[in-house]
């Protein structure tokens, strides 16, 4: 296909990209300069006016390029995974002390429950011997590579909200999650994919819907685009039945032949930017669909993740994670659904539902970052990986009754969170909660310090990444104060 | 030059006392006449804000706060003594050369510029006279100075808009062809692009108003309010969900059908506010008044299993007061819920006192969503069900304030003195002896089972002969924290009393009738007397005590050793399994023969019986049951509190209803409530309202606002580009249109500044790039909306149906996948397939997808104004998206149906389209494009017949899918 000669298509590129700045970006200029005029000092993000999605230098010297952001739905239980406590084991079975449920408030819990020890057995792995249960005998031989936060603390109780807390900053509908503040930040490496995916395996979406990779306040560019196991892999990708690619690169052609005739009578620049976009466009059919078909791997790259093409899954989403870094996606997240652990029937118990999410969770995580590593990725690819919130020392008794199934209710006191690559300091195992895992004792790390801290490993101060909106820089850590966990940082 | 040397003497006397400067300001670089806030306010805000603004207010010095600026700060001496220079200690802080000493302090930013110091200076000689921010002072009228050219103005705001062009130097653009007009116009005010046979008519009409025909025409189109309602949705915050987690199914679409028929309606803006936010307080309020409170129940109710309803019945309170703020006053209000305004002069509890005319309502985020209103289907039937709804409520309080009078009788209740107290499952009861009160009590505790059924026993009290009436009262455990933060409620679902005598056979006390402190309550304490019922009770928060009465069937003799017995079953429960049972209750028994007579007149006998035919007749009109605002009776009625830095569990001083002060007030002695506040929203004083709406209409129509911070007309928005432009709409809108908004929408679609074409040269893009100036006519995309109306109409399909339930086009397998949710996604095979975009299923959790594509907005919260972008994922709908292949194939054929011969289809095509004539090079491109789908068609015939059947019908649905593509296609 003809479209350009590689000269006009240069000129029409920078165009396009200045006048989209000013429409988009710049659109909000009002509130743009305003913000500048009200000392609110010029945004930390200097973005070239004519490049809003261009790779950009952050300003500090990040590790960091990248981030692959593996959420657990329903938030794993930290007592049957990272968090050893052998006191709770034995205080097992008694009712829990008063103290730790004076003036909380909790989902489902009533009263008094009983304190619940770990449904599984833990052992001590890797060089520095960190503690873990016998449920992940595959990442444990990733241990030393990963830091472990084991205080990480939110404060809310309730999966939708605590979901937007924690991709969002705030608990409230509304608000710009962490990949499209990193794809505004940083931008994309790579114009035929969106700087920003997001993969879905456990068969639902996460509570909070589609806001949890929204733009909110920043221009919708930098929102997390989708991609889909059946059908499309990203939204109307493929031409229809009876199209071929070449009719659809004559179609193209024709629009941006007529398009520039158009320009020509109007004048408008947004004409140009269009003839770009659809340019764009028809370069993406292919670019996100060998992105995103694991057709290409070799064999030992699936046995290593346990994948199976066509599968919507979370060895699939952690194979296709790989890729897209691969190819400089900026940001890449992750929801598995299927880990709140109540107890309230089989799948939801520590005992079934849980060892079966566990192992389809073990393998592919250990692979990723095995993978990563081996291909040099790790170093500038920082893996997260956690839920919305932790789990109940003490057994769920929803409806004021012991349950038939063993459960946990949601935690927001103390959960772990575990990072990996870009940045992160290995081996190391932050933050240490009392004897029953209840809060911590040492180095509490709340939403906006973790959210600090990525945005630190990527080479930004969290302070100076901000957009003016509503009378106010708005921040990924919002007006609260925070702190970048400087020990997790290598 | 007088000027000039007025100002250097003071300036020289500073450089004398404080500073020297190196080069001093000139004083004509300096205004005449400082303006506050012109000059001043954003050097303040610049600089100074931050530490002593509305958060902060270091030395207890603000430069937000006219009083606190001009007050003595903590250190004695004025920042500002207007007048007098000397004395005016801030001047010698901003000028000083000691770093230490001067402000804003190095680390907090730069020193203040010479030519801002003197800009001070010059503004505190004049007397420091302070002025609101611009938006809150009323809209002038101000008639512009003389312009270049009166015959190019058609109509007044064309001088506005000539008079910046001649500052400028830039002249208006010629006329547009009629067609791009039509287009335009019909966009700005259909939606919808015009037909060719509307064109032809247009271009044909000679006569001298034929401009003036076309928009009249248009302006009574029904259309026209899908049109403008679609605007109003985005505001509304409107889905056909309820959000959060389970984002289940809620019927509020009647809201949306209102909408419509109010702007076509022509609905004059100041009865389309005070409805919206107050219709349920109208006197005679109608089932449209009703409808138009839906607009704050768009809010969202968390239905996610262990919520705390209090906690996101707040935020939905929140949600309002802010979306009221944004939507009528683009103030950026939502500031204020954690401390004062940063830069704008409203303070921190003034939010709270706005927030208590909506805390007072009786929503409070259950998954039934009351208070509802049952919407008549047929519209014939919604007077007779608004006098019904009437009548039921004036019967209701009839009833129950006869019954309150004999209620109120405290002498005639008798502590039951319970002496047995058992509950199933875990709850654990306990009794306390009627002895430092009046009356003993039943308190649950330890782990409350859900379901749990009491049973209790007492003996019947001394010296009662009979009985007629039960009283059960529900108390708060903590009555004082209560009132600040409510408990979890309570639910009887089934009562039953039983009569033991000693030597006699239990026998079971029937009830006759039950009434409770509330005259229409949610739960009526009637539904306690049999299994399949609700029950009565306090669902699911309860902040104060609460009482109702079981009169028994007949008067009951009580023989001596009597016991009564009592069943409460709770079976209700709260989200995520939480029992609503009684925490705190106290039992009496009275033996009034009041209650007797009160059975047996006629009166009461009357209304009972009218009551029963009413309802029985209300219930029999079908209908849509939607959510509604209604007001808390007063037994319930919340009371605010400050949150302290915006947190709703740690609640500060009380207050009462009010507005914020800076803004004009009330009438004198009208007292605060919604509807009077609604009233002032809606009022000619209120200097916002007015300019918001046309701001937004005019930013509608031109792609940009003349504020373009359409949400934000305060300090940390933009300025207008044309402030007396803005007012004078303002004015115009208010005083001269009656707040019609149809004719706003004329008189600027027939200006000159909205006829002029769009067709720019390189070097006024280069000048004005986004067409602030309007040096040109305005060229935007279509919304997101007209995108895909546009596409229906040129299928041919376009169903002109309006109103009713959402409809579901295609869309792909497995966009919808919600948790915990069963709603499926069924495209049907009628007209609703082809149905305006407005009407499409707005799921929260999972929109649209193409529209979200074209910068819909998810709708989570209000949205004031679409930020238009131009992506590669846009033109993949428009490509590939199923919906728009299946509209180009039957585009195709309409154009086969249309025109005979290949040349004369696609120019046909394209000019149906593009409303105007194709240029030959255009029609030569799709001729090309065509041959090429031919041959792709013969090429492998089996796969092109996926698409379309024929080789012309294959080709010309390639021709239109590349036309839905054009620029010229999606632009306006």
């Amino acid at each position: 296909m003809d479209l350009y000669s590689h000269y006009q298509h240069a000129v029409i590129k920078q165009a396009t990209r200045r006048h989209f700045l000013r429409e988009s970006l710049a659109g909000l200029g009002g509130l743009w300069l305003s913000g500048q005029a009200l000392g609110a000092t010029s945004p930390a993000i200097s973005h070239d006016a004519r490049q809003p999605l261009s790779p950009l230098h952050s300003p500090l010297a990040g590790r960091a390029k990248r981030v692959i952001f593996l959420h657990m739905c329903g938030s794993p239980s930290q007592l049957e995974l990272f968090e050893h406590k052998p006191e709770l084991t034995r205080l097992s079975g008694q009712d829990c002390p008063q103290e730790f449920l004076q003036g909380k408030r909790f989902a489902f819990i009533r009263g008094v429950p009983k304190l619940m020890g770990s449904v599984y057995p833990y052992h001590q792995a890797g060089q520095a011997g960190h503690w873990i249960s016998d449920r992940l005998p595959h990442f444990e031989q990733m241990i030393d590579k990963v830091a472990i936060i084991h205080t990480m603390q939110t404060d809310q109780f309730n999966h939708a909200p605590a979901q937007l807390l924690i991709h969002t900053g705030n608990q409230n509908l509304g608000y710009s999650s962490a990949g499209s503040w990193v794809t505004y930040g940083l931008g994309s490496e790579n114009e035929n994919l969106p700087g920003f995916m997001v993969l879905l395996s456990g068969g639902r979406f996460p509570d909070a819907g589609n806001s949890v990779w929204g733009s909110g306040f920043l221009p919708s560019v930098y929102q997390g685009v989708q991609c889909r196991s059946a059908g499309d892999p990203v939204l109307f990708l493929s031409n229809p039945d009876g199209m071929s690619r070449d009719l659809r690169g004559r179609v193209v052609d024709a629009i941006a032949n007529i398009n520039r005739e158009t320009h020509q009578e109007f004048g408008d620049p947004e004409t140009v930017t269009r003839i770009a976009q659809y340019e764009m466009a028809f370069r993406m059919q292919t670019a996100a669909s060998n992105a995103l078909d694991l057709a290409d791997e070799p064999q030992h790259i699936h046995k290593m993740y346990g994948t199976q093409p066509g599968q919507e899954s979370l060895a699939n989403n952690c194979l296709l994670a790989r890729r897209l870094v691969e190819r400089g996606v900026r940001y890449v997240q992750l929801f598995d659904w299927g880990w709140d652990s109540h107890g309230t029937g089989e799948d939801t118990a520590l005992n079934v539902g849980f060892r079966n999410k566990c192992e389809l969770l073990d393998r592919p995580v250990a692979a990723l970052l095995t993978d990563l590593e081996q291909r040099g990725l790790l170093d500038e690819t920082l893996v997260i990986w956690g839920g919305e919130f932790g789990r109940t020392p003490m057994r769920e008794n929803r409806g004021g009754a012991e349950m038939p199934f063993f459960g946990r209710d949601h935690h927001p006191f103390a959960f772990t969170v575990w990072m990996a690559g870009g940045g992160v300091k290995p081996g190391v195992s932050y933050g240490e909660t009392d004897a029953i895992g209840y809060k911590p004792v040492k180095d509490p790390v709340n939403v906006q310090d973790l959210h600090a801290t990525i945005l630190h490993l990527l080479g930004f101060d969290p302070a100076n990444l901000t957009f003016p909106f509503q009378g106010l820089n708005q921040k990924l850590t919002g007006v609260k104060k925070f702190r970048v966990v400087e020990e997790l940082v290598g | 030059m007088n000027c000039s040397r007025l100002i250097q003497f003071p300036v020289v006397v500073i450089v004398a006392a404080a500073i020297s400067w190196t080069a001093p300001v000139r004083a004509e670089e300096l205004p005449e006449w400082v303006e506050f806030n012109r000059d001043i306010r954003p050097i303040f805000a610049q600089h100074c804000v931050a530490c002593h603004g509305g958060v902060k207010q270091a030395g207890g010095l603000s430069f937000v706060f006219e009083k606190l600026a001009l007050a003595e700060g903590e250190s004695g001496l004025p920042a500002i003594a207007p007048g007098d220079v000397e004395h005016s200690f801030l001047l010698e802080r901003v000028s000083s050369e000691d770093e230490d000493y001067r402000m804003p302090p190095a680390e907090h930013g730069p020193a203040l510029s010479q030519h801002q110091v003197a800009l001070l200076l010059r503004w505190i000689e004049q007397g420091a006279k302070w002025q609101r921010p611009w938006s809150f002072v009323p809209p002038q009228k101000i008639w512009p100075t003389t312009v270049s050219n009166n015959e190019w103005c058609r109509d007044a705001l064309d001088h506005y808009i000539l008079a910046r062009l001649d500052v400028e130097g830039l002249k208006p653009s010629p006329e547009a062809e009629r067609a791009e007009w039509l287009r335009r116009a019909s966009f700005a005010l259909v939606g919808l692009p015009p037909t060719p046979e509307e064109i032809a008519a247009f271009e044909n009409d000679m006569s001298d108003d034929a401009y003036e025909r076309v928009v009249d025409r248009q302006l009574a189109s029904p259309h026209f309010g899908e049109r403008w309602a679609s605007v109003w949705l985005d505001l509304a915050r409107y889905c056909d969900t309820m959000g959060y987690e389970k984002d289940p199914h809620r019927d509020i679409w009647p809201y949306r059908d209102w909408l419509i028929r109010a702007f076509n309606a022509d609905m004059p803006y100041d009865e389309f506010t005070i409805k919206q936010l107050a219709g349920d307080l109208l006197p005679e309020a109608t089932i449209d008044d009703r409808i138009a409170t839906a607009f704050h129940r768009n809010t969202q109710t968390n239905t996610e299993g262990g919520t705390d309803d209090e906690e996101f019945r707040t935020v939905a309170v929140i949600d309002r007061v802010n979306t009221t703020w944004q939507v009528w006053q683009a103030t950026t209000f939502g500031c204020t819920q954690c401390h004062s305004h940063p830069y704008d002069p409203i303070e921190h509890h003034e939010y709270y006192e706005f927030l208590a005319l909506f805390n007072a309502t009786r929503d409070e985020d259950l998954d039934e969503e009351w208070p509802r209103v049952t919407v008549p289907t047929s519209e014939a039937d919604w007077p007779r069900a608004a006098a019904l709804d009437e009548r039921i409520g004036e019967l209701q309080r009839e009833i129950h304030e006869a019954a309150m009078t004999v209620a109120g009788d405290e002498a005639e209740w008798h502590d039951l003195p319970i002496d047995q107290a058992k509950s199933t499952g875990s709850t654990q009861l306990r009794i306390v002896p009627a002895t430092d009160e009046p009356f003993t009590e039943v308190v649950a505790e330890g782990t409350i089972t859900s379901g749990s059924m009491y049973t209790l026993e007492a003996p019947l009290p001394d010296g009662l002969s009979r009985l007629t009436a039960f009283k059960i009262e529900v108390l708060p455990t903590d009555l004082v924290a209560a009132v600040r933060t409510p408990e979890l409620g309570f639910v009887v679902s089934r009562l039953k009393a039983f009569l033991h005598v000693p030597g006699q056979k239990p026998r079971e006390l029937m009830f006759r009738v039950a009434f409770c402190d509330e005259p229409t309550p949610a739960l009526d304490p009637n539904d306690s007397f049999d299994d399949n019922t609700e029950g009565w009770g306090d669902y699911t928060k309860q902040n104060f005590p609460r009482f109702a009465v079981f009169l028994f069937d007949e008067p009951l003799e009580i023989a001596p050793g009597g016991r009564l017995h009592l069943e409460l079953k709770h079976n209700r429960i709260a989200t995520g399994n939480f029992g609503l049972v009684i925490r705190r209750g106290r039992f009496s028994v009275s033996g009034s023969d009041e209650w007797t007579a009160l059975l047996s007149s006629e009166s009461y006998a009357s209304a009972r019986r009218e009551l029963e035919e009413a309802i029985a007749e209300r219930e029999e009109i079908a209908g849509t049951s939607i959510p509604v605002i209604e007001k808390q009776s007063p037994v319930e009625a919340r009371r605010t509190f400050v949150f302290t830095r915006g947190n709703w569990l740690d609640k500060g001083e009380e207050v009462l209803p009010g507005l914020p002060a800076e803004l004009p007030p009330l009438p004198d002695g009208t007292a605060v409530n919604r509807l009077t506040m609604a009233n002032w929203m809606a009022s000619r004083e209120n200097p916002l309202t007015a300019r918001v709406m046309v701001n937004r209409v005019w930013g509608q129509l031109f792609g940009v606002g003349i504020v373009e911070t359409a949400e934000d007309f305060g300090t940390s928005g933009a300025l207008p580009s044309h402030p007396e432009l803005l007012d004078f709409l303002a004015v115009r809108f208010m005083d001269e249109h009656r707040w019609s908004v149809k004719k706003l929408l004329r008189e600027i679609v027939l200006s000159a500044t909205f006829r002029q074409s769009s067709r720019a040269t390189p070097a006024l893009i280069e000048r004005d790039p986004r067409n602030r100036l309007l040096a040109r006519g305005p060229r935007q995309r279509l919304r997101a909306e007209m995108v895909r109306d546009q596409a229906l109409m040129l299928s041919g399909k376009f169903s002109p149906t309006l109103f009713g339930p959402p409809v579901m086009p295609p869309q792909p397998d497995g966009i919808w996948r919600s948790v915990y949710s069963s709603a499926k996604w069924e495209t049907p095979e009628n007209e609703d397939r082809y149905r305006r975009a407005l009407y499409t299923y707005w799921k929260r959790t999972s929109p649209y997808p193409s529209l979200m594509a074209f910068d819909a907005p998810s709708r989570d919260t209000c949205t004031a104004r679409r930020i238009a972008t131009n992506t590669p994922l846009q033109a993949l709908v428009t490509l590939n998206d199923p919906a728009y292949v299946e509209l180009a194939r039957e585009f195709a054929e309409r154009i086969m149906a249309a025109r005979a011969e290949p040349r004369e289809q696609i120019a046909w095509a394209y000019e149906t389209a593009a409303d105007r004539e194709p240029r030959p090079a255009v029609v030569d491109e799709l001729v090309r494009l065509s041959d090429a789908a031919l041959a792709a068609f013969d090429a492998e015939p089996e796969s092109a017949k996926k698409l379309a059947d024929t080789r012309e019908k294959f080709a010309l649905t390639i021709v239109a899918n590349a036309i839905l593509n054009l620029d010229e296609v999606l632009t306006q």
